[in-house]
């Protein structure tokens, strides 16, 4: 449930188009990252070159590409995809895998700065939702292990 | 106005509790209805978190929604990426009936229930939509006439569009309307909307992400731009902290960042050091002091007249 997939039919479709490159901040100011080559690859069922590649972590999910998208799909979809079975192969960068760690025990990227709160007089911060966010996460993981089950 | 809750956001929170000072002090300034509430989690972050497993993005954003939703407040955020997780999986549910009602599963065993009813609105287009620019100017106690401002509209305040509708995704309007509001002029120029590349910084390429940051303040530099003026916590990290690094190597911009609060607090009467904008890595004084000097010249009306001896219109 819920996993983000590599839709093959759409991808067909956006590897003849190119609408969007020129307007990707990305593939115009980083000289080595064209996202075309790894639609390409995928197509030919070559997406394998890719997963220990840092092309497909320099998307940085402008939405560029997906508002000029004529199918609403942009590569930034086919890099996300990449990335989520990079992941799962465990070949992300390891700032992606420190922050991840921090999400899940403790359902933020960072706790708020007391002391600076204090200095400028905020008031205390309010209550977290990490409990019920583990409870949640734990749910959630049960789920698929039914899922995959059954 | 209806009742809304503030999403501050991690970011603003762990490393810039001064923004939510000059939010504060501005929502207090406007008599806003906001509240702070209990049990929100990080929005979650899209390029971390969406990048592992999409499954508990949008479980965990769905249950920050249902918060207020269940409380019948709106949401109003002063992160551009916050809004932007939120409204993306908000708006991935209403258009999938199947993985709302799978999510909403899963939230009833914690006592949640996402519907989906509060709207969830970015800071700028918040006030320039339900706040008004009309409220602003009779709110102001000095306008920024003669300030040359660069703005940076950051992409998530505008863009995924389909799930924003905050302004057009390619030709926004909105902030510049609010600086024009405030009687600086919004200058217009190649990179104003090119992304800040903040995001290289969290995949340890760090030479990158200075790269992209070096892109803009080249130019702003070379039109000589009194501040950028932006509205997202990671803009921020990349344009105040980054450029502070760069200056540290010798290169030097000397841009001020300001954020949009701090711009609108100054307008309103506030003090620089009141709005926390002492806490930024880049010296702003160099914009505060054209703005004084600025101010202190006399107004174009007087002396108009002076020295005129003849008779007027009616002797």
């Amino acid at each position: 449930m819920l996993e983000a997939k590599l839709d093959l039919k759409l991808l067909e479709m956006c590897s003849k188009c190119g609408a969007c490159y020129a307007i990707c901040p990305s593939c115009v100011n980083i000289p080595s990252y064209d996202p075309r080559a790894v639609i390409k690859d995928i197509l030919d069922g070559e997406h394998e070159k890719w997963i220990n590649h840092s092309s497909i972590w320099q998307c940085l999910e402008c939405h560029f590409c997906l508002e000029m998208c004529y199918q609403h799909y942009g590569f930034e979809s086919a890099m996300t995809a990449m990335r989520n079975i990079a992941t799962r192969k465990g070949a992300h960068p390891p700032q992606v895998k420190r922050g991840w760690e921090m999400f899940v025990k403790t359902s933020r990227l960072g706790e708020p700065a007391l002391p600076a709160r204090k200095k400028l007089g905020l008031p205390e911060p309010k209550a977290s939702g990490a409990e019920e966010f583990r409870k949640l996460y734990a749910l959630l993981n049960e789920k698929r292990q039914q899922h995959k089950a059954e | 106005m209806k009742d809304f809750a503030v999403f501050w956001g991690c970011t603003i929170q762990t490393r810039f509790p001064f923004i939510e000072k000059s939010t504060r002090m501005v929502l207090e300034s406007f008599k806003l209805p906001y509240r702070d509430i209990d049990g929100f989690t990080c929005c979650p972050e899209k390029s971390l978190v969406n990048n592992v497993d999409h499954g508990a993005f949008v479980v965990t954003a769905a249950r920050n929604v249902a918060l207020v939703d269940e409380l019948g407040y709106d949401l109003v955020s002063p992160c551009t990426g916050c809004v932007s997780n939120l409204a993306t999986v908000k708006g991935e549910l209403k258009a999938n009936p199947r993985e709302k009602a799978e999510v909403n599963g899963l939230l009833k065993e914690i006592g949640r229930e996402f519907t989906g009813t509060a709207s969830l609105k970015h800071l700028v287009p918040f006030f320039h939509d339900a706040v008004g620019i009309h409220t602003i100017k009779q709110k102001m106690k000095r306008d920024f006439k003669g300030m040359r401002i660069a703005l940076h509209y950051g992409c998530h305040m505008i863009r995924p569009s389909h799930a924003l509708k905050a302004d057009d995704p390619l030709n926004p309007v909105k902030f510049d309307n609010l600086i024009r509001g405030l009687g600086a002029e919004s200058l217009q120029f190649m990179t104003k909307l090119m992304c800040c590349g903040q995001g290289l910084d969290r995949i340890d390429e760090h030479d990158k992400a200075l790269d992209f940051a070096r892109v803009k303040l080249k130019e702003l530099k070379a039109m000589k731009a009194d501040a950028l003026v932006l509205c997202c916590p990671s803009c921020f990290l990349q344009f105040d902290n980054n450029q502070f690094l760069m200056e540290k190597e010798g290169e030097k911009f000397g841009i001020p960042v300001i954020y949009f609060t701090e711009l609108l607090g100054l307008a309103l009467g506030f003090d620089a050091e009141e709005l926390g904008m002492n806490n930024h890595r880049i010296d702003c004084t160099p914009f505060l002091k054209k703005w004084e000097e600025l101010s202190a010249r006399p107004a174009v009306s007087a002396g108009i007249e002076e020295g005129l001896t003849g008779p007027n219109a009616l002797g």
